[in-house]
């Protein structure tokens, strides 16, 4: 193979994290197979992202086009379908967002070419790429290998790869590609940022909930403001709807809701048998209670055994410090 | 509105101790699990069946599996569908593209302005199906829709970006929709609908009725092996005086993609 | 299924709304019906569930989520049935269970008793946990698989499941053993009873489960079960016998009142304590078992039973009942009947509080807490307090 080829996303003109991620990826790989590492960004406004894809690969490859506003896959698809047909790299990478559900299968029918999503882990073996994913909810990991195929499609697992520094000063090639047809099969109207009021925690990535160790309602405060840094959104054990301090929406567990979060962060939660039937199918579950018994350390992937009162103003606080960072 | 849905059936492996790796390494074993309609499927057909209240036209449930994913039909069935086609073939766990062939045949027999499928299945979750049979049929698509709007001649959804964030797309049919958790509240089925929609007319079609052999679903991607992942089964603590604890904590988070 | 369809169609308008529904035993207050008591509209009592059901199945006023969490908030506690003075009453709870039923077929019901129901179609049990882990309560109790023993132990989803109730179910597993007595349990072949499903419209469901309990029980010669929760006593004790299960049922407090009789339990270590005990609605007033709880109790040495004033056939239920333990639409308030229910206790002046239903258990050991009463009151399954009694740890 000659090249990795991966595809930049952009959201809200900045480059998506997972690109980052995934092209980090594929600089180890690419570094590995001594191959050369391309990177494909496309849009309006692409050079300022070029520059940044240029410290990891060795070439990055532009493509200005008004018509990709509103990310509508098609457009995406005829010129990321062109270039792979014209460069032909041996890997095309891309992190496993909902963009790239809605891009990638359709890439891998119009080409013939294999697909595998939300990897966890890319190898090489023997000279060939082999992939894991992590299958019936998240309790088997499976490795998969191609049958023969030049070029194979792979989505990462978003916060999977860690970002390495990216120091090289790849080319920078822009590129032209006309499109030969409208999409007017297919309209972008616009987006919608998630309404205020009225939330349904089960739709939350990350879930900032609250037991009985919180021990007064002004404490909901600093759930809050752990929850706003996090991006997240506030749920509670039943005992604090018992209290009235919280809505009943809010609550996970037997007689509340079940939730299946990115992650889910008990405060003073015990991890009563009713509660965490509400909630053991979250992805990374971390508890901050002062039990060192409390039930939810079994279940937890991560914990502090401390006063959650001290822990969350500081927890606050450091989110902050290392958002600032990356700004 | 004519409408096919695709739905499969999916272990229930929301507990993780049950789950044991077959000697062969290629399968788990599945004696002692229970059986039931994937997750999102649910969406699926309370949508499905929602809009043909609405607007009127067919309904037909499609899986692609061996004779006990009858199941996953039958409730499709009690919950309102007009037909439904299982073709005899257990390929469920080889890559989705071979599903995809399959399915895209099947569809081609039926009369269809929207095809529906889950966004992913809960078993491999992998994602792409309905957008790879999108493809092969050459209809419009879209994914992980939690919004939906039906007309006569196109359909108005919403689909789920990242951080709450959606986008609005209006689409014309014939077209093929992804659907996400979350977009309905499905209905219950009672098991006495379940029994009377055994009256109903459930189709068995193996490969060759769709003109097809097994040597055109050869899979492009191979599985080499399943296994256990590694895990601690206590909660990793995280030590020191809070502020440290905190700091050690913040990156964990930052590090596992939260923030 | 419209009004006339409906089985009750021409009785269901009889109410005349006297209110004895929600009476206890005489006109001392009007908050016996738990779901009265919570939310204090007509509403919510009995005569108002049956007039919306008439009007919603006549066409008159249409389903809602509303409507429906007004049918199910009712617990089946059996208060209306038994107080009503009119010749309708015993048809009262028949007439809800089939007014549920008819939005079970609709699919229209909420969605916690949809989780409800579809986690006993797949795993046997409301939690949704898995059947592999239903005999994890017996570990460490040398208790045995039923293998023609004189009594099938049925322990019920709560206590194989709550881990409240997982204590309970192994502290009689205990004293039954202690006592000498012969008897095995399921384990992990234990099914839901199906008592519950029944009260919430299910009956197809329910009609599976009690056939395959039967066939199963049958199967393995089981003649006599003593059973934990009055649920399951009820439903195998009533309503197997359609499906052609005919055992002799015993609720474990009519064991253990026979136990200590003729001496085959020794409870004289005794038990320290000013108790009350609250009737279990499947116990009581479902099935009139008023005495064998209370035998118990004064059989043991240091017990000083007080009674609430509402007590017997006029106990206020715990609002576990019609799923409730589960669905809790009564939950979230200080009106809530189980904390209702506490309140009374402690004003009787006891320091523990005794039930003889792990549901019961539960909703008012939680309701406890919600009161911040946990220092004046404890709450205590009666098998707790002869195991404490008969010295088992």
């Amino acid at each position: 193979m000659s090249s990795i080829l991966v595809v930049a996303e952009r959201r809200d003109h900045a480059l998506a994290d997972v690109s980052y991620q995934v092209l980090s990826k594929g600089r180890q790989l690419a570094d590995q197979a001594r191959v050369e590492l391309l990177a494909v960004v496309a849009g309006s406004d692409v050079n300022a992202h070029a520059k940044e894809l240029a410290r990891w690969a060795d070439r990055v490859l532009t493509v200005k086009s008004d018509r990709l506003e509103g990310l509508l896959a098609e457009p995406y698809q005829r010129i990321i379908a062109d270039l792979i047909r014209k460069r032909k790299p041996g890997i095309v990478l891309m992190g496993h967002s909902s963009f790239a559900m809605d891009l990638t299968p359709s890439l891998s029918v119009e080409l013939g070419i294999p697909l595998v999503t939300d990897c966890v882990d890319i190898f090489w073996q023997n000279g060939d790429v082999l992939v894991t994913r992590s299958i019936y909810n998240g309790k088997v990991n499976a490795t998969y290998s191609f049958a023969q195929s030049e070029i194979v499609l792979i989505t990462g697992r978003v916060g999977e790869f860690s970002v390495e520094e990216g120091r090289r000063q790849g080319q920078v090639e822009e590129i032209e590609f006309a499109f030969e047809e409208e999409f007017d099969y297919k309209k972008f109207e616009g987006y919608l940022e998630a309404e205020a009021g009225g939330v349904d925690i089960t739709q939350a990535e990350v879930l900032v909930s609250v037991g009985r160790g919180i021990k007064d309602k002004k404490n909901l405060e600093m759930a809050e403001e752990l929850a706003r840094v996090l991006g997240g959104v506030v749920s509670c054990s039943r005992p604090i709807v018992d209290y009235g301090w919280l809505p009943s929406e809010r609550q996970v567990g037997l007689s509340g809701k079940t939730v299946q979060p990115k992650l889910y962060l008990g405060l003073g939660i015990s991890g009563a048998f009713q509660h965490l039937v509400g909630m053991k199918g979250a992805r990374m579950t971390i508890a901050i209670n002062k039990d060192a018994k409390a039930p939810i350390f079994n279940v937890a992937d991560y914990g502090i055994v401390d006063d959650l009162l001290k822990v969350v103003p500081a927890l606050v606080d450091k989110i902050s410090e290392l958002k600032g960072k990356t700004e | 509105m004519d409408i096919v849905a695709c739905i499969k059936r999916v272990p229930d492996t929301s507990e993780a101790d049950i789950i044991k790796i077959s000697p062969s390494q290629k399968d788990i074993e599945k004696d002692r699990l229970v059986f039931k309609i994937n997750d999102w499927d649910e969406y699926v057909l309370e949508a499905a069946v929602q809009l043909k209240e609405k607007l009127g036209g067919t309904l037909t449930a499609v899986t692609v599996g061996p004779k006990d994913w009858d199941e996953v039909l039958r409730r499709a069935l009690a919950m309102g569908a007009d037909s439904a086609i299982r073709v005899d073939q257990d390929v469920s766990a080889e890559d989705p593209y071979a599903v995809a062939i399959i399915l895209e045949k099947v569809i081609r027999k039926l009369s269809y302005a929207l095809v529906l499928f889950g966004a992913q299945s809960e078993d491999f979750g992998s994602g792409q199906l309905g957008a790879m049979v999108a493809e092969m049929l050459g209809i419009p698509h879209a994914t992980l829709v939690t919004g939906l709007e039906a007309e006569e001649k196109k359909v108005h959804v919403k689909r789920e970006l990242e951080a709450g964030t959606l986008q609005s797309y209006t689409i014309e049919l014939p077209a093929l929709l992804t659907i996400h958790t979350g977009i309905n509240q499905p209905r219950y089925i009672s098991l006495g609908g379940i029994r009377r929609a055994m009256q109903k007319e459930l189709q068995v079609m193996s490969l060759s009725d769709l003109d097809l052999s097994l040597e055109a679903l050869t899979p492009m991607v191979r599985l080499e092996k399943l296994e256990l992942p590694p895990k601690g089964k206590q909660a990793e603590l995280i030590t020191g005086a809070p502020e440290e604890a905190a700091g050690q904590l913040a990156k964990i988070l930052k590090d596992a993609g939260i923030f | 299924m419209t009004l006339t369809d409906f089985k009750y169609g021409d009785v269901i308008h009889r109410c005349f709304r006297c209110g004895y529904c929600k009476f206890p035993i005489n006109w001392m207050d009007v908050n016996n019906c738990p779901a009265y008591a919570r939310f204090r509209m007509e509403t919510y009592s009995c005569g108002g569930r049956l007039w919306l059901t008439r009007a919603w199945l006549d066409g008159e006023i249409e389903w809602s989520d509303h409507l429906a969490d007004i049918l199910y908030s009712c617990t089946a506690c059996k208060n209306c049935e038994v107080k009503c003075p009119l010749s309708f009453n015993i048809d009262i709870l028949n007439m809800m269970v089939a007014a549920k039923g008819e939005m079970v077929e609709r699919g229209e019901i909420p969605s916690a008793v949809k989780d409800f129901l579809e986690n006993i179609q797949r795993q046997g049990n409301p939690y949704g946990t898995s059947r592999t882990k239903r005999g994890d309560w017996m570990e460490g109790t040398g208790i045995e698989e039923y293998q023609g023993q004189e009594f099938l132990y049925y322990v019920g989803c709560v206590g194989s499941y709550d881990t409240r109730g997982q204590q309970t179910a192994r502290v009689l597993g205990k004293v039954l053993q202690k006592a000498g007595v012969s008897f095995g349990v399921l384990g992990n072949d234990e099914n839901c009873d199906g008592n519950e499903v029944k009260n919430l419209g299910e009956e197809t469901l329910f009609e599976m489960l009690a056939e395959e309990n039967v066939a199963q029980f049958r199967g393995l010669g089981v003649q006599k079960v003593v059973t934990l929760s009055p649920h399951s006593y009820n439903a195998i004790k009533n309503d197997y016998p359609g499906f052609n299960g005919d055992f002799d049922v015993l609720h474990y407090t009519q064991l253990l009142q026979g136990l200590i009789r003729n001496g085959g339990l020794d409870v004289s270590g005794g038990y320290n304590a000013t108790v009350t005990y609250h009737d279990p609605c499947f116990l009581g007033r479902w099935n009139e078992e008023y005495d064998a709880p209370r035998a118990v109790l004064r059989a043991i040495p240091g017990v000083r039973l007080i009674e609430m004033a509402r007590n017997r056939n006029g106990a206020l239920c715990c609002g576990g009942g019609g799923g409730n333990f589960y669905i809790d639409l009564l939950g979230g308030s200080e009106d809530s009947p189980a904390r209702r229910r506490v309140r009374e206790a402690c004003e009787t002046g006891a320091n523990i509080l005794a039930v003889a239903c792990p549901n019961c258990l539960t909703m008012l050991e939680d309701a406890v807490k919600a009161e911040g009463l946990e220092d004046k009151l404890a709450v205590k399954d009666i098998a707790e307090i002869v195991g404490e009694a008969c010295g088992i740890k």
